[in-house]
């Protein structure tokens, strides 16, 4: 048989039919006309031709035979009388469709994460050769390259293939008479672009030449911050913007692609790297991110070798630097999704098919109920011959009726998803999830809504195979709870369920009581009366120490003289965020460690008003002031813990200690300690110790300022900070100026959105378990009218039938929660290896769900046992 | 109705297929055809004939094109295939074979 041809015929179906018609009607006619002809009567001629001619509807019925059209004939019929089943219980369709597009509609919105994370394929060409390259060490796996390495690996490239590299940071970017804003910027190699297979939607990429210092006053812009700031200016290209001050032609806009979540979406303008010789022999300073495209001969295995095998030659070579480190690669697909993703996304799915599971067995639960009650039906129609198949067919066309309106339910739910997810996935920098819902998260609805139907009917439709004929029959269309093995397989429904409910709950809320611990963790500092905010200070204007040092000492005086301001403190960092400034530190009298043994250390420079500003406490010695200049000796404040891991036991006081690395060893005095402090990140930092500089002896461009109120809300002296700031420089930008708890609360959008995500799983699976073993208790309670009314005529009390439900719903909930506890243990102990802030198994929260999934099964028990113990005694009888 | 001379299975296909490797015919021509050449003798109903044909151009032996004839009537004209030639030739064969042998063991036994 020609499939094709079959296919054709199929989709010309009604021609087909037509033609056939009108080919069986002219024969009828040329032999009526013969007819007719020979002397009869048209109407006689046409009986005749007619009786000739044969029953033309069983001719046809034997044609349509030969297309193939009865096997789909009858699939539409089933379908129909489905659908005419559906619709004559509305109640029950509706519960159903909206339970399950809930349900099919979570794994596809989780599905939808997947795709936009890990599986769409970043947009640049040949993906699968691209990899970062990192330097890891004790101190940090995933390490930047320093410049000279990075050029050492460069000229050395042959046989790998390609390497470009990249620096992080921010600039001010400024126009004429616009206010100056604080933008992401990055410093690429003039090649990154074309390594990378990017081409502008506008204008060019760099040229090499322009990759050297002096002729590097070239920009890039992305696509957001063409279409955000500069309004989707088509003649952007030739534009003179000032960077840091000092002015850059515009040459070119970045294509659309490149606004991605994942990878450099961040940043807003690229320039070239342009590294000065002093740079480029530069060691030290590890920033640069490096990306190669490996060789289209080599295999991923043997580019790690080659990688591996130069930062060996480079650790033997400059072992001061390097020593200790190791090379490695990882695929840049893989690398930007980050390495959370792998345990996070299988665990959403997880937890979203637990939801799915659910609303399945819910639905399980309602069908079988529905197979019960036509129970004699299906007697009769098997006593009368009908196949298992034919039997089973109506039971699956109308569970896949249900789950394929649930289908389309769950592309709207998944769309839904997608608006709230964009919006709350959205960066600081306006960089976003690329959600789409696309043919791949379309093929997932579909395929999850195929399955779900084959899940949710096999129960019933098993047990409308295995019938017992001769019971059904004689039981003479009484309601029955069914056979006991059909009863059981009703409790292990509701254990599951109430198990799987468990697990979401108990997982969501350790989760979520994890991330609110630590974003309400005020450990060693407060924030409820800061305003905060960030400032980057152009090198074109303030060059040199001293200029920055005299407008940090001119902020401070005059934001300190505002009215409602207690005291102001201008930092390199602020407590809420992991400081980023890792240094290793030798101390005076000790001797100096091996290289990559040192102790590592995070350094934050502070002004004289820190400690108050942000309340942290001051526990021996001073605090930085005044006297401490740029001129005056050297001074540090250490944290507790620091003191505790460098000295012991003994008073660090008087102590000095000084960087590692760098030419001349410039010793400073510890005059103070100060209590510990924890960020508010959920994820501790490996770094632990910390150490304060003053800020006026290593002055920063990039400054995190706070103003701490009084007697006024924070959120009220917003703007004369502004007006101060604008007053002292109008060409300097203050990024995220706001109270710093609505920072904390931004800063950790990621983390709030999953816990966001866990909390509506935990909501609908509870939801959704409860619903059905209320559904099922007030079923079965229907379907045992009569023997309660037996028991109230025999003498039992109202309080009796209700605790003879109760009973049998409460014993499964219980059952269901404690396999669920096991669950949970499971969930929470991946959670905890996921986000290490998180506590595994805190059995305060374990015991709380607990009280909770119980407390909700009670109700949803309860409710039908009441109405079960007012039953009219003699009505239920006599209905019967 | 004994002495009815009714068809012996598969005889018709064979026929058909025999009449349109003449050249091709709709379906009212395939029937004048069969009439003429039988001398009228066959006894089946015109209409079972539709049946075949479309089985037959579902295998793929025969093809099938509407074509307008006189007054502007449209007719369904069905044409031999190559793979319909070689089943023709091959049915052909067989009922050849076997004609002869019933012949045969009828004359003989």
């Amino acid at each position: 048989m020609n499939l094709l041809r079959r296919l054709r015929t199929l989709l010309r179906r009604r021609d087909t039919e037509a033609e056939m018609a009108e080919e069986m009607r002219y024969h009828l006619e040329q032999r009526a006309a013969e007819y007719a002809a020979d002397g009869l009567s048209p109407s006689d001629a046409r009986l005749a031709a007619q009786r000739r001619f044969g029953n033309t509807a069983a001719l046809q019925e034997q044609a349509r035979d030969t297309f193939g059209w009865s096997a789909l004939e009858r699939l539409g019929k089933d379908l129909a009388f489905a659908a005419r089943q559906l619709v004559r219980s509305p109640a029950f369709s509706l519960l159903a469709v909206v339970t399950l597009s809930l349900g099919i509609g979570a794994t596809t919105s989780m599905f939808s994460l997947v795709n936009g994370i890990v599986l769409k394929p970043l947009p640049y060409q040949r993906v699968d050769q691209l990899e970062r390259i990192y330097r890891s060490n004790a101190q940090n796996p995933d390490g930047n390259l320093s410049t000279a390495d990075f050029l050492a690996l460069r000229k050395a490239q042959s046989s790998y293939g390609a390497v470009v590299a990249y620096s992080l940071g921010s600039a001010s970017l400024s126009e004429p008479g616009q206010p100056a804003e604080l933008a992401s910027s990055a410093r690429a190699t003039a090649d990154l672009f074309s390594v990378l297979g990017v081409t502008p939607q506008l204008g060019r990429a760099f040229h090499p030449e322009e990759d050297q210092p002096g002729r590097d006053r070239v920009v890039l812009l992305s696509p957001r911050t063409w279409r955000g700031r500069f309004a989707a200016a088509p003649d952007i290209v030739g534009r003179i913007v000032r960077i840091d001050g000092e002015p850059h032609e515009i040459i070119g806009v970045l294509p659309e692609s490149f606004n991605d979540w994942r990878y450099l979406g961040a940043v807003d303008f690229f320039r070239p790297l342009a590294l000065t010789p002093a740079d480029a022999a530069d060691r030290q300073d590890l920033r640069l991110r490096v990306v190669g495209r490996r060789d289209e001969a080599l295999t991923p295995a043997e580019a790690a070798g080659f990688i591996a095998s130069f930062g060996e030659h480079l650790a033997r070579a400059f072992p001061e630097a390097n020593s200790g480190s190791t090379w490695r690669t990882v695929s840049l697909q893989k690398d930007a999704a980050g390495t959370g993703a792998f345990i996070v996304l299988p665990m959403l799915i997880s937890l979203s098919a637990a939801v799915l599971l659910i609303a399945c067995s819910n639905l399980a639960n309602f069908l079988l109920a529905r197979t019960m009650a036509r129970a004699r039906e299906f007697a009769v129609r098997a006593a009368l011959g009908a196949s298992r198949l034919q039997l089973l067919r109506p039971l699956l066309a109308e569970a896949v009726l249900l789950s394929l309106a649930a289908g389309g339910g769950a592309i709207l739910v998944a769309h839904w998803f997608r608006d709230w997810a964009a919006l709350r996935s959205t960066g600081d920098n306006g960089e976003q999830v690329i959600f789409t819902v696309d043919w791949n998260v379309m093929g997932w609805a579909f395929a999850a809504s195929l399955l779900t139907a084959l899940v949710f009917s096999a129960g019933p439709a098993l047990f409308a195979l295995r019938l017992d004929l001769n019971v059904a029959l004689k039981s003479g269309g009484r309601s029955t709870t069914g056979t006991r093995g059909h009863q059981r397989f009703r409790q292990f429904l509701i254990v599951a369920q109430f198990t799987l409910a468990m697990i979401l709950l108990a997982g969501a809320a350790q989760f979520i009581v994890g991330v609110n611990d630590a974003q309400n963790r005020r450990a060693g500092w407060e924030s409820a009366a800061l305003a905060t905010g960030s400032m980057l200070l152009p090198v074109g204007q303030y060059r040199g120490d001293a200029k920055l040092t005299a407008f940090h000492r001119l902020t401070l005086e005059r934001l300190a003289a505002l009215p409602g301001v207690e005291s102001v403190s201008l930092s390199a960092a602020a407590p809420f965020l992991d400081w980023t400034d890792v240094r290793k530190l030798l101390v005076e009298g000790q001797p100096v460690p091996v290289p990559g043994q040192e102790l590592a250390a995070m350094f934050n420079a502070i002004s004289p008003q820190y400690l108050a500003t942000y309340g942290t406490r001051l526990v021996a010695g001073r605090t930085l002031d005044s006297r401490d200049t740029a001129s005056s000796p050297r001074v540090y404040l250490v944290s507790q813990s620091t003191a505790r891991a460098i000295f012991g036991e003994g008073d660090p006081i008087g102590r000095h200690i000084a960087v590692a690395g760098g030419d001349t060893t410039r010793w400073g005095e510890i005059v103070g300690v100060v209590a510990d402090i924890q960020s508010a990140d959920p994820e501790p930092n490996p770094v632990t110790l910390r150490v304060y500089p003053a800020l006026t002896q290593e002055p920063t461009r990039t400054v995190e300022l706070a103003v701490r109120a009084a007697g006024v809300a924070p959120a009220a002296l917003i703007d004369s900070i502004r007006t101060t700031m604008a007053a002292l420089d109008p060409d300097l930008p203050i990024a995220r100026l706001a109270t710093a708890d609505a920072f904390i609360a931004r800063s950790f959008y990621q983390m709030r959105f999953l816990r966001d995500m866990l909390t509506a799983f935990g909501v609908l699976g509870l939801g959704l378990a409860s619903l059905g073993v209320y559904g099922v208790i007030t079923r079965t309670n229907a379907q045992r009218a009569s023997e309660f009314a037996i028991r109230l005529a025999l003498g039992a009390s109202p309080r009796d039938i209700t605790r003879l439900v109760l009973g049998a719903g409460i014993r499964q909930a219980l059952l269901g929660s404690l396999l669920g506890l096991m669950g949970a243990y499971a969930v929470t102990s991946a959670l905890s290896y996921a986000f290490r802030g998180v506590r595994a198994n805190n059995p305060l929260i374990l015991a709380a769900t607990t009280l909770i999934l119980i407390t909700v099964a009670l109700l949803a028990c309860w409710l039908p046992s009441r109405r079960a113990s007012r039953l009219d005694a003699m009505a239920a009888l006599r209905a019967d | 109705m004994a002495d009815k001379n009714e068809l012996l299975p598969g005889t018709l296909d064979l026929m058909i297929l025999r009449i349109l490797s003449r050249g091709e015919l709709h379906g009212w021509g395939i029937t004048q055809r069969l009439a003429e050449l039988s001398q009228s003798a066959l006894q089946v109903d015109e209409g079972s004939l539709y049946p075949s044909l479309y089985r037959m151009e579902d295998k793929g032996w025969i093809e099938a094109e509407w074509r307008i004839r006189e007054n502007n009537r449209r007719a369904k004209y069905y044409a031999l295939t190559r793979s319909g030639r070689k089943q023709l030739e091959k049915e052909q064969e067989i009922w050849e074979r076997m004609s002869a042998i019933i012949t045969r063991v009828l004359a003989t036994a």
